[in-house]
């Protein structure tokens, strides 16, 4: 079965953004995630693919067809932006109709299928986030899309909304069954919206995967600290290959999972797979344990994320109930505990 | 914003300096309203050289905001969505005539648009049609003056209508030109209106240009001179208010149709509103 949609070889430099050399593939009801930090140039990718700019090298194809060179109205993208794009001047019955060349039937199920019957002739303006969001996806479900592209959807709204909408716009994606390509810099937004996802830097997908395959097993240092690991530390393998090996991380070593195939590593540990206890973690699998010194504390939403100096630095995420329990504040001295399993190595050179 | 008391004395003198302004614009018209008998407004409006010159000063501004709008508005949009080189000449090139004297553009219109003129004398050879002493110059000469007033407030308008709207309505199936129908003129609607109003009002007051392009047929503002000169403040005067009447009332009720459009339901959506998203609820 051809991809839903197939970005190849493509460059384009426009302005201050350039895209070099991009190719990824989106298969039919797959959504595709593409994270990245402001400037990353993933908005001019997705007005790529809808076609307001035309790459100068490389193609894209829709389903087998080529679609390069076609306008915006002839490829059949349902585009979902940043606040939704909502026509103020028409009711979110004109603004279906509009999609759908004035035809009320299809308008009418487009509307019921997302929930809208009652709000048919209410004005985009007098409408909640949510509201415009599924009037949004109503809008383009009405062209009958081959393929939705969102554009950074979420934002623009308030960390609880975000969230709400977030969950809403996940099974919106399910239900609808439609291949989606969804830009963000937010990481939250990837691992919950993405079968697979992208990361882009400077005009560049530097690493392509499952979001559990890029979060645990990044490919270079940026993407490591992109997606939220808190340690990464340069280290030379001091002994062993091919499977279990020991990192040194100059006055320490560490038990790892490598190829042993680079002297030099960088050596990344996310703060979720890092234990702190008041003790050492006896009869445990955990094979890296240290003693170590609080030196900050912060809360970071339900979780507290707490700075560990162990000889090198270390950061670990604990719940509010285990902060409590463990009494942790600044110069508390306790053990901090990593298996050799959540050690993800890159290797230098 | 509130006004506390430090701030009260800075606002009392502003609402001092601008009520003086005020009363300055009004004073006069007041004045010269009020001065008037019925006897003689009665006398100037039975006058049909007074009455003509009225219709047809109302018909060239008509005319003059219809081209403008024609020709502006494109240009408009232009300025408002894309860069391109020289673009500040252009702009630069819209608004000189807000800088030339009035007589001067009336002279150098007859250049182009008089006997000899590059584009007056062909039209004049090719259909008889003559600039000079015509409606056809009169208009010509408004064009020209009140043009800069149509192109920057559609601009304006333009200019509030978010672009991701236009390429949203394009990846809906619909091409450039439904979309600049559909979404980009209702939306700058009430931007491109001010402007068309205020070309018709720009051009409905002109004198300078007008009366060296064509002095005859007598606009509203001629004939009011040609009032003056011949007979002095009565006359001059009564015809003065009877014309500032009637484009009064027309002004105000343009502007009030530009602003009023009411819909039925919900939160209302007025024209040319900047339409900058996310912060309608």
């Amino acid at each position: 079965m051809n991809p839903a949609l197939e970005v190849q070889t493509v460059s384009l430099s426009l302005g201050a953004f350039s895209l070099c050399d991009i190719s990824f593939a989106v298969s039919p009801g797959e959504v595709f995630v593409i994270l990245g930090p402001s400037g990353a140039g993933k908005s001019v990718l997705l007005e790529m693919i809808a076609g307001f700019h035309r790459p100068e090298s490389g193609t894209i194809t829709m389903a087998g067809r080529e679609v390069t060179t076609f306008p915006p109205e002839a490829r059949g993208i349902g585009l979902i932006f940043q606040d939704y794009a909502l026509f103020p001047h028409m009711t979110v019955r004109g603004n279906v109709l509009f999609a759908c060349r004035r035809d009320p039937g299809r308008a009418v199920s487009a509307l019921s299928r997302l929930g809208l019957a009652d709000l048919a002739d209410r004005w985009p303006a007098s409408l909640s986030g949510g509201e415009k969001q599924r009037v949004a996806v109503a809008r383009a479900l009405a062209m009958d899309p081959r393929l939705f592209l969102f554009d950074e959807p979420l934002s623009a709204q308030d960390a609880r909304t975000r969230d709400l909408l977030r969950d809403e716009l996940r099974g919106l994606l399910r239900q609808l069954g439609l291949p989606a390509v969804y830009v963000t810099h937010d990481q939250t937004e990837a691992l919950v919206l993405a079968d697979r996802l992208a990361v882009m830097n400077a005009g560049r997908l530097v690493q392509t995967g499952t979001p559990s395959e890029v979060f645990n097993a990044p490919s270079n240092e940026f993407v490591a600290r992109f997606v939220g690991v808190e340690t990464v530390l340069e280290g030379r393998i001091a002994a062993g290959s091919d499977g279990d090996v020991r990192v040194s991380l100059g006055t320490h070593d560490i038990h790892a999972v490598g190829d042993g195939a680079s002297p030099r590593v960088l050596v990344c540990i996310r703060p979720e797979n890092v234990v702190v206890a008041r003790g050492m973690l006896a009869d445990s699998s955990v094979r890296n344990q240290f003693p170590a010194r609080v030196t900050s504390v912060s809360a970071q939403g339900p979780l507290f994320k707490i700075a560990l100096d162990c000889g090198f630095p270390l950061a670990a995420y604990v719940t509010r109930q285990s902060f409590l329990e463990l009494k942790l504040e600044q110069g508390s001295h306790v053990v901090a505990g990593f298996k050799a399993t959540a050690v993800h190595l890159i290797n230098r050179e | 914003m509130a006004v506390n008391r430090a701030s009260r004395g800075m606002f009392l003198l502003f609402w001092l300096a601008g009520g003086l302004l005020i009363a300055f614009i009004l004073l006069p018209l007041l004045q010269m309203a009020a001065s008037q008998t019925p006897a003689r407004l009665g006398r100037v409006i039975a006058m049909p050289d007074v009455r003509a010159a009225i219709l047809l000063s109302l018909e060239a501004a008509f005319m003059t905001a219809a081209l403008a709008g024609l020709l502006g508005v494109p240009l408009a949009y232009l300025l408002a969505r894309l860069e391109f080189p020289g673009k500040s000449v252009v702009e630069a090139m819209v608004d000189v005539p807000l800088a030339i004297p009035h007589t001067v553009v009336g002279i150098a219109l007859l250049f182009v648009f008089g006997r000899n003129g590059l584009i007056g004398g062909v039209v004049n050879r090719l259909t008889g049609f003559r600039f000079w002493g015509t409606a056809g110059g009169i208009v010509v000469a408004m064009l020209f003056v009140s043009a800069p007033y149509a192109v920057n407030a559609a601009r304006v308008g333009f200019e509030s209508v978010n672009v991701r709207l236009e390429k949203v309505a394009r990846t809906l199936g619909v091409g450039p030109w439904g979309v600049f129908t559909q979404v980009t003129l209702p939306l700058a609607g009430r931007g491109i209106m001010t402007g068309l109003t205020l070309t018709f009002a720009r051009s409905i007051s002109e004198f300078g240009a007008v009366i060296v392009l064509s002095y005859f047929p007598m606009t509203a503002p001629v004939k009011i001179y040609d009032l003056f000169i011949q007979f002095g403040l009565n006359d001059s005067s009564a015809m003065a208010v009877v014309f500032l009447t009637v484009t009064l009332v027309l002004f105000i009720l343009f502007r009030s149709l530009v602003r009023g459009r009411r819909r039925p339901h919900g939160r209302r959506w007025s024209p040319g509103r900047p339409t900058s998203l996310g912060h309608g609820q």
